[in-house]
């Protein structure tokens, strides 16, 4: 074991937990956000009338009626459009021909990792992972793992490209995209390129990953190639940078849809919403406009 | 023009030209018949900060010292940190802090926004400009980033009194539609950002257009409505309502005030015992007809449903809704019901939720559900033949695409209009009329002109477009527009271009259109007349 290999599986370690504690404080930090008004936005998914967007308010005495939140009904609507970026296929087809293979790359990414590390776990335990496998599972790991780092190679170095141009000549994305926007375009493309390149060029079976990981779990940290070394560090790099980006909306969209924009819970008399609430409008506001009692509670206001 | 330009000393940033706005369809296809948006007067430039496009909403003072401008820099940042501090900003915190954090730019919401569609595609109207802005602003001013990664994120943005009172401005040129917010697929919400930037002018710095604050909310606390109706004159407009009912149709009808017990109090938007009081009289007929037990309040704001708190200032919002929910715990009814006004169905019934607790969390709800029981289950007699004419239906942004109320109105016209037709699109993803969030109120200076050349202009579209193959005035046409502010704009839209004399086309309400097609009116209540 030489202080590269060791080097790269610290960087790793670190990554991997530097981006989980990263997001999890910034979960956190939004769900501990305080209940606000309502502001939902219709349709709401969980609507009888949700086809045409109509609600409850629609009958008379509609506080009295049974409500039913229908949550699974939201979560597959959100992993639909995960999967096929709808929105944007309806509203701009050219930008969709970029956004949609780069994503698609970053699910790959993400399921290839943990197949590697799903992988790794039956080869320590003994389990053989290769197109020859004696066993099922070995060969099913071995095509799934390579089918899924190819597909993400090729689609997130595609998406990539076509994402950095459009956002160059369309003028509406252009003038918006800030200098860090291009940076974390060009990095994924290096890490979706470096993927590539050592795929195509020194490790054709991805086996180097799956020892790669194996050598993480068994904290036997083993060699690879420069190319699949770059990767892997680009790979790192791109963890850690990720939680200083956007790249949390990918969750914060489902909290925006269930606990903004499909957020109606009524508030009933002695409920635990009016708990939070009283407590909420307890607290003294300090706004200092001419006709606001600075320093009193919202409820004395 | 660059976004940055917003901080820069330039005359005006953005010139409105009408030749640049979107065609409207025959018969306004001939640009040269486009009335001028009027210029501010040399007095007025003087005395107003006018520098975003020439037009003048709120009307922000330019400061006289530098000492002046400076607190203005002031205040607006102090009010920022309030706007991102729990305890100042409970009300909003979470959705604003979503729209910030997660906005990717991918700019699908730009098509949405009807304003920056009839401009042109104005850069300043783009429903991601104003949030940009602001985003930089925290960025340096309060996250305190500086140096490179300053200028990484395009945050090199240098506060001035004059990007202030621009993005103030800027603030009063959405609508608060919220159609960017639908189109969004992350739930990012662009038209909130405008309402909270209003919310520090107003909360902090103590600017609000004053159609809004001073003669809106702040009168309607102290002297009953923004309309200015004390609780005394209140009482003769319901002696004269009364009166003109019987004259009308013939009917003595007693309208119902204070009456303790009763099963409904009905608000209805002051507004409409003003200038559409046919409105406050068919809802009266209606009730009377199908032997609802409800009542009208006289108390002070009890008979103004109105709540422009819910636009630019959520303490204002607050106190307003409890003032409503103290009159009908008063009262001791069953329930409110909200008449034909979109912001006031909003505020009441949805947003006002969260800060009425305890015994004034009384029940509330919008009057379309009952008024359709009373027409689907004909608890009148109706006789559809005599709205004979073609009907369309506008839809009020804050009961559709805010509060889901899409198919009573709509079940109610289809019975008893035989010649009613959809425009596109409608429910749900409707536009707005280009008087919501205040505007329609707004008679600022040349601010008139803009929402009825800009923001009103898709609506007009819209419905120029539904009657396009009835469009000659030989054929009667109708608007209905079951929200007060909506019928105001539209009035200044036909107004603004002669719509009821070039086209034939009149607005109004839905209930009046059910007292037309009531049986038992010796003649039509609707009268074909441009007022």
């Amino acid at each position: 074991m030489n202080s590269m290999n060791a080097f790269i599986a610290i960087l790793t370690y670190f990554a991997y937990t530097f981006i989980i504690v990263a997001y999890t404080v910034k979960i956190i930090k939004y769900l501990k956000l305080p209940v606000h008004l309502r502001w939902e936005l219709y349709p709401v998914i969980h609507e009888e009338a949700y086809q045409y967007g109509g609600s409850c308010f629609e009958k008379s005495n509609w506080w009295d009626m049974a409500r039913k939140r229908r949550n699974l009904k939201g979560i597959l609507w959100l992993l639909r459009g995960y999967f096929t970026l709808d929105e944007y296929f309806k509203k701009n087809l050219f930008y969709w021909l970029g956004l949609y293979p780069w994503h698609i790359g970053f699910i790959f990414i993400i399921t290839f990792h943990i197949l590697c590390f799903m992988g790794a776990l039956f080869m320590v335990s003994g389990i053989s992972i290769s197109h020859d496998s004696p066993d099922v599972i070995g060969r099913f790991f071995y095509y799934a793992i390579l089918l899924t780092g190819v597909i993400s190679f090729i689609s997130g170095a595609i998406g990539g490209i076509i994402i950095l141009i459009n956002r160059v000549i369309d003028k509406n994305l252009k003038t918006y995209a800030s200098p860090l926007q291009f940076f974390m375009y060009l990095f994924t493309l290096a890490v979706f390129l470096s993927g590539l390149y050592s795929w195509h060029y020194t490790d054709p079976d991805l086996q180097e990953y799956r020892q790669f990981w194996v050598g993480l779990i068994t904290f036997n940290f083993i060699g690879v190639e420069t190319a699949t070394m770059v990767h892997i560090i680009f790979f790192d790099l791109f963890l850690i940078y990720l939680p200083f980006t956007r790249s949390l909306h990918y969750i914060t969209r489902f909290f925006a849809f269930f606990l903004i924009r499909w957020e109606d819970t009524p508030n009933i008399r002695g409920g635990e919403l009016e708990k939070k609430l009283l407590k909420q409008l307890d607290n003294k506001i300090t706004w200092s406009g001419p006709h606001i009692m600075s320093g009193k509670p919202w409820k004395e206001q | 023009m660059d976004i940055k330009d917003i901080g820069k000393d330039l005359d005006r940033l953005v010139k409105i030209d009408p030749k640049e706005l979107i065609p409207l369809p025959h018969p306004y296809d001939d640009p040269s018949f486009e009335p001028p948006i009027r210029e501010l007067s040399d007095e007025q430039k003087m005395r107003y900060e006018a520098s975003l496009d020439g037009i003048v909403a709120i009307g922000i003072q330019r400061p006289k010292t530098r000492q002046e401008e400076e607190t203005l820099i002031g205040r607006f940042l102090s009010g920022l940190e309030k706007l991102l501090s729990p305890e100042n900003n409970w009300t909003f915190l979470q959705p604003l802090y979503h729209s910030l954090e997660y906005c990717v730019k991918c700019q699908l919401c730009n098509d949405s926004c009807p304003a920056y569609i009839a401009s042109g595609k104005k850069e300043i109207y783009r429903p991601t400009y104003r949030p940009e802005i602001l985003r930089r602003i925290i960025n340096k001013y309060i996250k305190k980033r500086s140096g490179l990664v300053l200028k990484l994120t395009n945050s090199d943005i240098e506060l001035n009194w004059q990007l202030i009172a621009r993005l103030g401005e800027l603030a009063y040129r959405c609508t608060l539609c919220r159609r960017c917010a639908q189109t969004c697929p992350l739930g990012v919400d662009n038209a909130l950002i405008s309402h909270e930037i209003r919310k520090i002018f107003s909360q902090e710095m103590g600017i609000a257009p004053k159609e809004l604050h001073e003669s809106g909310t702040m009168q309607q606390m102290k002297t009953g409505s923004s309309t200015g109706i004390t609780p005394k004159a209140f009482a003769n407009i319901i002696e004269f309502m009364e009166e003109e009912l019987e004259e009308k149709t013939g009917k003595s009808i007693k309208i119902p005030v204070d009456r303790e017990g009763a099963e409904i109090l009905l608000i209805h938007n002051a507004g409409e015992f003003m200038s559409w009081p046919e409105n406050t009289m068919a809802f009266a007929i209606i009730f009377d007809a199908a032997g609802i037990d409800w009542t009208l309040s006289s108390d002070l704001a009890g008979y103004d449903a109105v709540n422009y708190g819910v636009w630019y200032d959520d303490i204002q919002l607050a106190r307003i809704a409890r003032r409503h929910a103290e009159i009908a715990k008063a009262l001791k009814v069953k329930k409110i019901n909200v008449g034909e006004c979109g912001h006031a169905h909003k505020a009441m019934i949805v947003i006002a939720d969260r800060v009425l607790t305890g015994d004034l969390n009384i029940p509330r709800e919008s009057a379309l559900p009952i008024l359709a029981d009373i027409v689907l289950n004909e608890r009148i007699k109706l006789d559809p033949s005599r709205n004979n004419f073609h009907v369309t239906l506008h839809d009020p942004c804050n009961m559709v695409r805010l509060m889901g109320i899409v198919e009573p109105q709509r079940k109610i016209l289809k019975k008893i209009c035989p010649q009613f037709r959809e425009m596109e699109p409608h429910g749900v993803e409707n536009y707005c009329c280009g008087g919501g969030s205040g505007f329609a109120i707004m008679q600022s200076m040349n601010f008139p002109d803009w929402r009825n050349a800009v923001s009103g202009r898709i609506k007009l579209k819209q419905i120029l477009e539904v009657f396009s193959d009835i469009i000659s005035p030989d054929i009667k046409k109708y608007v209905c527009a079951p929200c007060s502010n909506c019928k105001g704009q539209i009035r200044d839209i036909f107004n603004y271009y002669h719509v009821f004399e070039r086209c034939n086309i009149l607005y109004g309400g839905l209930v009046e259109l059910i007292v037309n097609a009531m049986e038992d009116m010796k003649q039509p209540f609707i009268e074909w007349e441009w007022r």
